[in-house]
């Protein structure tokens, strides 16, 4: 369907001749290593190694022995018990809920922000008159901190006399326990979630926009295609690989939300928002439950690994061009 | 970027000998430190206390090196309760470690079984120090077996606090000092129902110290071997008819529609104050602690009572909560004895008089209360007396003296749960039953891990 426009066609075109990749790889097999090289190699890979091996493969393989212990009040492995740590957690009903509320988090914070910053981009794309204020105020949440602006929606989410129940009580709606009552606490960390995502993903998504040439939008008026026709045939296919970009980031940093948990919810209520990562600082750092964290933290990575690997097979077969 | 190091080029021997100079200066100056230093005993005292807390242990501790040349106390605020807690068991046996650290309430028998501190007993006996004059209630909580483990510093209590503004405008009759369930319950439905739902009767933070005290109110165990008191507790019991008839109280209020949530942790202390002081809320139950920065906003219309008792049951008491401060047994005797020698100056009955005035936490010293400083305060706002009262008049007993079991933060994590769950609805029973049995589990991997139970 984009091969309706010679422009892109070119593009791919341009794409699939041999690249400068063919040339390094003839450059590596002429070069051979030597003995002397060998040891330059040590020499140079070696503090990096070190480096690595203390601050990344240590930890990781200590976790991995931790999980497969009972420690004690210390935080010293002390009993063995096998995959026990790993059977308890899988078979409990309260840590599937925190996988489950972690999937709803990530994709409901993805989702959002995604649409709503391509949205925004689309609109602050236009040319109307002050415009740039827009544009700027579109940004604007890439400066505010998350202790900033969780302490900012908490103040409006007040049950008694904060902004959104005082608006419901004055247009006679029920009032809502944003962050007491256990499903309305989830869509609230996810709003204030995308809030704090839009800026950066806004910014993004209209550099994109901005890059797309405009050729290709004329020649489309010129055959008469129609706007949506234009933004779902040309915009879209032309930002896709900012689309996957945002994508990946998006779900990344939603994966790894703490400050914003620990500062509005904590978790609660009723373990609603308690997510994997948030967990795992919990049962360590709180609870002292060095055995339980670890054993989280082996199948947290393992599920981001599963997900990193879906992502890259099956979103970056759908760039498009 | 070339260009970039030119510039600097000519004048990089000039910085050479700056540095040189430099660091000639600060050897000096850390030569002449040390060397003052070293007249003294250095005795490190880690604490987590903020804001009205540090600064009153830093006039403290100023005081003392004053009043003293034999030792040199540095205090070191080290963040929150359950951090440090982690660095002492990452530090003992190393320089970094302090001679004296303050501790929570529920770590006091992770402290005790750690085996890194020497037991205040020890000293109170060589030195015959008078524990007498020690509120009993807080000797109670970090004593094992009737030997002091750890000096108590500073104590809070939970209370209940009700706006007596609230009250005087709807022509409601205030609960006594000593309220039991149904006397709030009273006044929380008048509220709701005189004020047409504007205001909301009562509220109760998710907080599982304010369930525990409840209970320990009813003079009901939660664990094993009395609390844990008398043995290594194997067992809890949330489900108690003293646990259950505290909880139904709360949905009562629920159901009738005058109670109000605001969840759990620090959001919900907040919230509910800010409530509280705007006059949306009538009564909460939090830390005596809060005290002090309630009446500043509400001078005399701030009411304070007792912890609520069951109907028809005398109050048992409830624990004294807080931290306590701990001696290191990694350090010579001479750097223990100053440990030793600053905590009794922290709990004489002067200093523990400013302690309460200045931070709201509660005196520990009996005789604090004859102090100018406190009689003044207390005649002026006899309000700011009442959780001290609560304290003195306390008997201590293995119900209201704590739980003794290491790792109680996931007891509290399981309660809280539960409170959570039945102040939205759920069944009392079976919300409390869940934490029991989840909590069983984590107790006996623990006790398990540790090699006791």
């Amino acid at each position: 369907m984009i091969n309706s426009f010679p422009s892109v066609k070119r593009r791919r075109q341009t794409n699939q001749a041999p690249g400068p990749k063919e040339e390094v790889r003839a450059n590596v097999k002429n070069f051979e290593l030597q003995k002397n090289d060998k040891y330059y190699a040590w020499l140079f890979l070696g503090p990096s190694f070190l480096v690595l091996g203390i601050f990344v493969f240590y930890p990781m393989l200590r976790t991995l022995y931790l999980s497969l212990f009972l420690t004690d009040s210390f935080g010293r492995p002390t009993v063995f018990v096998g995959l026990q740590n790993y059977l308890n957690l899988l078979t409990s009903k309260v840590y599937m809920a925190s996988i489950q509320a972690t999937g709803v988090y990530v994709i409901g914070v993805t989702a959002f922000t995604i649409i709503c910053g391509l949205l925004l981009a689309a609109v602050a794309n236009q040319k109307i008159r002050g415009i740039e204020f827009f544009r700027t105020i579109f940004t604007a949440t890439m400066g505010v901190s998350v202790s900033v602006s969780a302490i900012f929606w908490l103040f409006m989410f007040n049950p008694s006399i904060g902004v959104l129940n005082q608006i419901a009580l004055f247009l006679h709606l029920p009032t809502v326990n944003w962050l007491t009552n256990p499903h309305w606490a989830m869509v609230s960390v996810i709003t204030t979630s995308v809030w704090m995502h839009l800026g950066f993903t806004f910014l993004i998504f209209f550099g994109a926009l901005q890059s797309v040439p405009k050729t290709l939008y004329d020649a489309a008026d010129v055959s008469g295609a129609s706007s949506r026709y234009q933004f779902f045939h040309i915009t879209l296919p032309m930002i896709s690989p900012t689309f996957f970009f945002v994508a990946v980031i998006t779900m990344i940093s939603s994966f790894k939300s703490f400050g914003l948990i620990d500062l509005m919810t904590a978790g609660g209520p009723t373990n609603a928002t308690n997510l994997l990562v948030y967990r795992i600082y919990k049962d360590a750092f709180v609870d002292g439950n060095y055995a339980v964290a670890s054993t989280e933290s082996i199948v947290l990575a393992i599920i981001i690994a599963i997900i990193t690997f879906i992502q890259f097979k099956l979103l970056a077969k759908r760039v498009n061009y | 970027m070339t260009k970039l190091i030119s510039i600097f080029k000519p004048h990089w021997r000039w910085g050479l000998g700056l540095l040189a100079l430099l660091a000639i200066i600060g050897g000096f100056a850390y030569g002449n430190q040390a060397h003052a230093e070293s007249k003294r005993i250095k005795v490190v005292f880690w604490h987590e206390m903020k804001g009205p807390g540090q600064k009153q242990i830093d006039a403290y501790v100023k005081a003392f090196n004053k009043k003293q040349s034999k030792y040199e106390v540095v205090a070191e605020f080290e963040g929150g309760y359950n951090g440090v807690i982690q660095k002492i068991m990452n530090t003992h046996g190393t320089a970094a470690s302090p001679a004296l650290f303050q501790s929570m309430d529920i770590s006091t028998s992770q402290m005790y079984h750690s085996g890194f501190t020497t037991p205040v007993q020890k000293f109170v006996d060589r030195d015959h120090y008078d524990l007498d004059q020690l509120v009993p209630g807080a000797r109670a909580i970090y004593s094992r077996n009737g030997k002091l483990l750890s000096m108590p510093f500073n104590s809070s209590q939970t209370a209940l606090y009700y706006n007596k503004a609230v009250l005087k405008k709807y022509g409601i009759t205030p609960p006594p000092v000593d309220p039991t369930y149904s006397d709030i319950t009273r006044v929380a439905k008048q509220i709701h129902d005189k004020s047409h739902g504007q205001v909301k009767g009562m509220t109760m933070e998710a907080y599982s110290w304010l369930f525990e005290q409840l209970v320990a109110n009813a003079g009901v165990p939660l664990a094993n071997h009395n609390n844990g008191h008398t043995g290594d507790a194997t067992k809890v019991d949330f489900t108690s008819p003293a646990a259950i008839k505290a909880m139904q109280w709360v949905k009562e209020n629920i159901d009738y529609g005058d109670f109000i949530n605001f969840g759990s942790g620090g959001n919900a202390s907040a919230n509910e104050a800010a409530s509280f002081l705007s006059g949306h809320l009538g009564i909460f139950m939090q830390s005596s602690a809060k005290t002090g920065q309630l009446y500043k906003v509400l001078k005399n219309n701030l009411g304070v009572t007792y912890f609520p008792r069951p109907d028809g049951k005398k109050a048992n008491g409830i624990a004294v909560g807080g931290a306590s401060l701990w001696i290191s047994n990694d350090k010579p005797a001479a750097v223990q004895n100053g440990a030793w020698e600053f905590s009794k100056f922290l709990v004489n009955a002067k200093n523990q008089a400013t302690w309460q005035a200045k931070t709201g936490y509660l005196a520990v010293n009996k005789h604090a209360k004859d102090e100018p400083l406190l009689k003044q305060l207390f005649k002026k706002s006899p309000v700011l007396e009442v959780s001290g009262n609560q304290m003195l008049r306390t008997t201590p007993n293995d119900t209201n003296s704590g739980i003794f079991i290491d790792g109680l933060v996931p007891a509290r994590t399981s309660i809280q749960n539960a409170m959570q769950q039945i102040f939205a609805g759920q069944d009392i029973y079976k919300s409390l039953k869940a934490a029991e049995n989840s909590y069983n589990k984590v107790l006996e991997s623990n006790n398990r891990a540790n090699g006791r139970g």
